[in-house]
């Protein structure tokens, strides 16, 4: 054994990796923009390929259609319908993870809400205001959302089940409970047009519709304003109140907030309720502004919030940002596969995925720093002491 | 059709369609025995087989499907390996990555090449059609009833019960399955006693991932290799073979067992109306059970299973450093 020991000793790495406390902000910055015009950079290759101009894809695709088209509204008022599931998901999910709490069963609990919201809608009487369904909505979609949630954080916390795969299982079981409520054509199933032979979802009712506010020709959606103003509430919850304080010490070590005399268990339960029931409230409020179920009705945000919260560093104003960008990307592809036959709005999820990739590979730069050993210690030393 | 032929159909149907989750299993044990949680069973499966499926057929030949299917889904393990071993990025956000970006490439080629209206369509003069017609054991498959269920299939579906069998044996007997098996357990210990941890994660998350693309290959070989511009052919069955690893306690031979169980449920849900009428006594009740309740099966039960085995806190063979990265520092 000794032998080896010393063999060791002697072939030092030529290069080493230590961690590093932090990068500047602006390098990071720097790094993400890189990151997208690189992913950019090699979607338009692929393009080129295809024989497709790069630049009159990409400016189709990032003015998400609206170059030439005289009246707007309708695109951006179907822009914010898509942008505000992803906000308010990627937002949740990200108070989960600051916990490393890994729920990725996003879709499923926006399933569950978004089921919830259309019971409420189709029981209440007609005589309902709209603000006040809408309200009643989200509250029973979040309280969906939520239970799912709090069974997985209970489970975790007093059995240690692995949250990962517990909640990866309840998306399926809940994708197939609202394809069983599409396809089963009953006399209970509320959640079916009457009048149709073939099994189909209907509309809700009137005043269940998400509510507007007309400015001029343009209206915006309460929940887009819901949504914008919770940005502003996760970052004050996390930043500046105790329960906030709570979520980041779990986060980072488990030990010490025991030892901090914080109740972990509780935090755990908290904090994922909260997250999925955020979620639940975003399914349900998305069935208020698209006015029916469907199937795919997610549009995948549960996967694609973890993108944005992971992309965004699980900071709110830049969830905000990321989730705006993304859902060009998504929704503006969406727009120009019309235009180009070749390349369905897949080619989002391709660049996105591109993205990420080259984002992760970046991060290990801002996490880590490279040593190249000279032979001297000093300059070992060196790093360290940065 | 009578009795018999009902029986066997449905069989067959279980073995022939659902074997490409054997697949993605096996991959998916052999990665997480390393101690990686990869979440992209279901890109990687989708892009092995558009790879597979297109210059398979333009090798004319399933052997070169079978090559390519393995290869461009190593590369898509190369990437999750090069992510997370190397640059020590998060295995579940790598993972969902793999997954977006191969399910985007898969629709992205398959869209190019169908647009350009060079799609290969299978066709029975060709040598990758041959090669994938079901092979008939001699003498097994003259068994009756299970004999053409059984012993009637496409070589894909015999190479996943071989590579099951293989992996099985190279994890309990192999002095590299061994030490693999002590990576995903405790990989300092490993690092300790000489193992090049690097080498054997990339090596095994890159040939799990392999394994994957076969499977996906065999669900587009299933298909006939038709593509639709808003279905995968691997259809969730990546998804499904990240519960059957935890349904089969990370043990390559049980999920044999496993496929053929979760297989039962998907080859009900074509198959329930032909056996409810055939055995309207005995399996009447078949009609009742909704079909979307079927499809949830598998993961109610993975669900039910992993709970209970935590309650329980019986030991499962989860490899106990997986879903963590190894930074040899923090040691």
């Amino acid at each position: 054994m000794s032998g080896i020991g010393k063999k060791r000793v002697k072939s030092e790495p030529f290069i080493r990796i230590i961690k590093r406390e932090g990068l500047k902000k602006q390098y990071a910055a720097l790094f993400y923009v890189a990151a997208v015009l690189a992913a950019l950079c090699i979607g338009a290759l692929l393009l080129v390929s295809l024989d497709v101009d790069p630049i009159n894809y990409y400016k189709k695709v990032l003015t998400i259609g609206m170059i030439g088209h005289a009246f707007p509204y309708k695109l951006i008022s179907n822009f914010i319908m898509n942008l505000v599931p992803l906000l308010i998901t990627s937002l949740a999910l990200s108070l989960a993870f600051k916990m490393r709490f890994w729920n990725i069963g996003g879709e499923g609990q926006f399933i569950l809400g978004a089921l919830a919201g259309a019971a409420v809608a189709f029981s209440l009487p007609s005589g309902v205001n709209p603000y006040m369904s809408v309200i009643l909505m989200a509250l029973a979609g979040g309280a969906a959302g939520g239970l799912a949630g709090l069974l997985t954080a209970f489970l975790k916390v007093r059995f240690n089940t692995n949250e990962t795969l517990f909640t990866l299982m309840l998306n399926y079981i809940a994708l197939y409970m609202i394809t069983y409520f599409g396809e089963t054509k009953r006399e209970w199933n509320f959640f079916l047009r009457a009048d149709s032979q073939r099994p189909k979802f209907s509309t809700i009712p009137g005043n269940t519709v998400m509510p507007c506010i007309r400015i001029g020709d343009l209206s915006l959606n309460i929940s887009f304003i819901f949504s914008v103003a919770l940005v502003f509430l996760m970052y004050v919850y996390l930043k500046n109140t105790k329960q906030g304080y709570e979520i980041s010490v779990v986060g980072d070590s488990m030990n010490t907030a025991r030892y901090a005399g914080i109740n972990v268990k509780r935090v755990i339960c908290r904090t994922v309720f909260i997250s999925a029931f955020l979620i639940g409230t975003a399914g349900a409020m998305h069935v208020s502004t698209s006015q029916s179920l469907s199937t795919s009705i997610t549009n995948d945000v549960g996967w694609t919030g973890i993108i944005v919260a992971w992309l965004a560093e699980l900071n709110s104003f830049a969830i905000l940002l990321v989730s705006f960008l993304i859902t060009v990307l998504r929704f503006g592809s969406m727009t120009a596969a019309s235009e180009f036959k070749n390349i369905d709005s897949h080619f989002a999820d391709l660049i996105q995925g591109i993205i990420l990739f080259i984002v992760l590979a970046a991060d290990f730069f801002i996490r880590f720093k490279i040593v190249i050993n000279t032979g001297r210690r000093k300059s070992d030393e060196e790093a360290y002491v940065k | 059709m009578n009795a018999a032929g009902v029986i066997t159909a449905f069989l067959f149907a279980v073995i022939q369609y659902n074997m490409g989750l054997l697949y993605g299993t096996v991959g998916e044990i052999l990665t997480e025995r390393s101690g990686s949680l990869n979440l992209g069973v279901e890109g990687t499966m989708a892009v092995g087989a558009m790879g597979g499926y297109l210059l398979g057929c333009s090798f004319d030949s399933i052997y070169a499907g079978i090559l390519f299917a393995f290869i461009f889904a190593a590369v898509c393990g190369l990437i999750f390996a090069f992510l997370t071993v190397t640059m020590q990025a998060n295995q579940n956000v790598t993972g969902l990555t793999i997954t977006t970006f191969g399910l985007g490439l898969y629709f992205f080629i398959g869209n190019a090449v169908k647009a350009s209206g060079k799609w290969p369509e299978m066709s029975p003069d060709m040598g990758f059609w041959k090669g994938a017609s079901p092979k008939r054991i001699p003498l097994l498959s003259r068994i009756p009833v299970i004999g053409e269920a059984l012993f009637s299939h496409n070589i894909l579906v015999y190479m996943a019960i071989i590579t099951a069998v293989l992996v099985w044996w190279y994890l309990k007997y192999t002095k590299p399955g061994l030490r693999l098996r002590a990576i995903g357990e405790n990989p300092a210990s490993a690092d300790a006693v000489g193992v090049n941890i690097t080498f054997y994660k990339y090596v095994h998350i890159m040939i799990g991932s392999g394994i994957m693309g076969i499977g996906g290959l065999l669900m587009c070989v299933s298909l006939s290799g038709s593509f639709e511009g808003s279905n995968t052919w691997t259809n969730g069955f990546g998804w499904i073979a990240i519960a059957l690893v935890i349904f089969a306690n990370w043990n390559t031979l049980y999920a044999i067992l496993g496929t053929i169980v979760f297989g039962l449920f998907y080859a009900l849900k074509a198959n329930s109306g032909a056996l409810a009428d055939t055995f309207p006594g005995v399996l009447g009740w078949l009609k009742s059970v909704p079909p979307q309740f079927l499809s949830a099966l598998p993961f109610i039960i993975t669900a039910i299973v992993l709970v209970i085995s935590s309650i329980t806190n019986k030991k499962t063979n989860q490899p106990a450093a997986m879903g963590l990265n190894y930074y040899r520092e923090d040691r």
